[in-house]
């Protein structure tokens, strides 16, 4: 606390990884505050208070990462759960079915996997309203297309985040996946499945906002009789 | 249609299951840095360090050169089929789309070993791009292998260096999902990708008649 230069948290946590820690477990405006503020002052510290080392921190930022991902997959797999039994997916054609079907599975199976890693750090399944799309074919498809999209980058950005190499590893296995969906989709629309040479990541905030946007993830269980009145909410 | 879907569903939680005891064995793979193969490309790299799964310079080096090596593999094996497979159609379009994006990727996985980066060895892609049928069925296997590859590899590189690796890997499974997909195949036929060890890949690649 005495020295004359006192290093910030960004010129040390030169990949962020501190500072992903630290905006998971303290918010956004915390990181934010933090990145400035210079290393052993009382604020630091504060933030920092218990388990001082890094290494600690962001074993625990493993499972705050996972859970996210969790929570992203539970959308993704209700999504084309809910449009298949409301026969959305039964009325498309044969191709188009199969498309569909596959993606939905694969969600759920994801869904499984990420549960089985988080055991019971997994937490409760949250409410989703999908505000209408699973029930028309236009609908259900322009949202699964941005979706897959979607988790190609949430994947691509957490990926390379996660500290144990077991679930790296695991990981990787799914944003290959996650990528074959979005090519998939995007063949589906007749668009190019691969625009670009490279996928770009997004931050598990960037992908917060964007989910937040569409309000699918509801704080009440959906009442499923109203479902096809135009939605007041607010 | 439920049937089927109960069906696939069914089929996925397998996968999940082969999934989760492939962690396992990737688990001890990293420990014991198994990753990496020794010998490949003729006995030119070494053994990567028994310490693996940290992460560094030096491991980095290895298995990007490795993956230097598939990705200008796939670059003269598009520019090879642009110039004589005869492709027409999809398959023109696909390979148009993703010559260049094989050289992006060769770029910068050169630029990030920098004066470490082993000069491309000699390939030999004739065969795979004699015809449009030939020219599809090798681009199915590489990409699968390529995106295998590099799930193989991904978790004992470095952060920043894993970081491009995972930009990169979703292109190179968009690719499979797309040329699988123009040869009516399933795009995506399972829920949770495999990983392949290097020495695999690379005997693999000799097999095929891509290295000598």
């Amino acid at each position: 606390m005495t020295d004359h230069r006192l290093l910030t948290l960004d010129e040390v946590d030169r990949d962020e990884a501190l500072l992903e820690t630290i905006a998971v477990l303290h918010g956004e405006t915390r990181a934010g505050f933090l990145r400035k503020a210079a290393l052993g002052s009382a604020a630091m510290l504060a933030t920092l208070a218990a388990p001082a080392s890094a290494a600690a921190a962001i074993d625990h930022s493993d499972v705050d990462i996972l859970r996210f991902a969790l929570r992203f997959e539970r959308l993704q797999a209700s999504f084309y759960t809910e449009a298949e039994s409301m026969g959305t997916v039964g009325r498309m054609a044969a191709r188009k079915q199969q498309w569909a079907r596959t993606l939905g599975a694969h969600e759920r199976a994801h869904v499984r996997i990420v549960k089985k890693i988080l055991g019971d750090r997994a937490g409760p399944r949250p409410f989703f309203d999908f505000q209408g799309v699973t029930e028309t074919d236009d609908g259900f498809t322009r949202t699964a297309v941005a979706m897959e999209d979607l988790t190609v980058a949430l994947l691509t950005g957490i990926t390379p985040r996660m500290d144990d190499p077991a679930l790296v590893a695991a990981l990787f296995g799914l944003l290959t996946v996650e990528a074959r969906h979005a090519a998939w989709a995007r063949s589906i629309v007749r668009t190019t499945p691969a625009a670009n040479a490279f996928d770009e990541p997004r931050s598990l905030d960037g992908v917060r906002a964007l989910v937040g946007d569409t309000n699918f993830i509801a704080s009440r269980p959906r009442v499923r009789r109203r479902r096809r009145r135009p939605r007041m909410t607010g | 249609m439920r049937e089927e879907a109960g069906v696939s569903e069914e089929r996925s939680s397998d996968r999940a299951t082969t999934r989760s005891t492939r962690g396992q064995a990737l688990r001890a793979a990293i420990a014991g840095g198994g990753l990496v193969g020794a010998g490949a490309l003729a006995g030119a790299w070494a053994r990567p360090d028994t310490t693996a799964g940290q992460g560094s310079r030096a491991q980095d080096v290895r298995i990007l050169n490795f993956l230097l090596v598939l990705e200008e593999l796939q670059a003269a094996f598009y520019a090879a089929a642009l110039r004589r497979a005869g492709l027409s159609g999809e398959l023109l379009h696909f390979a148009r789309t993703v010559e260049p994006q094989e050289r992006d990727h060769a770029a910068l996985v050169r630029r990030l070993l920098g004066g470490d980066a082993r000069p491309a060895p000699r390939f030999d892609v004739e065969q795979a791009t004699a015809a449009p049928e030939r020219f599809q069925a090798a681009a199915i296997e590489l990409e699968e292998t390529v995106a295998a590859a590099y799930i193989g590899q991904g978790a004992s590189l470095t952060r920043g260096a894993m970081r491009d690796a995972a930009r990169i890997v979703a292109v190179e499974a968009r690719h499979a999902a797309w040329i699988r997909d123009i040869a009516g195949a399933d795009p995506a036929p399972r829920a949770a990708d495999s990983a392949r060890s290097a020495d695999d890949v690379m005997s693999a690649l000799r097999r095929e008649g891509y290295l000598r």
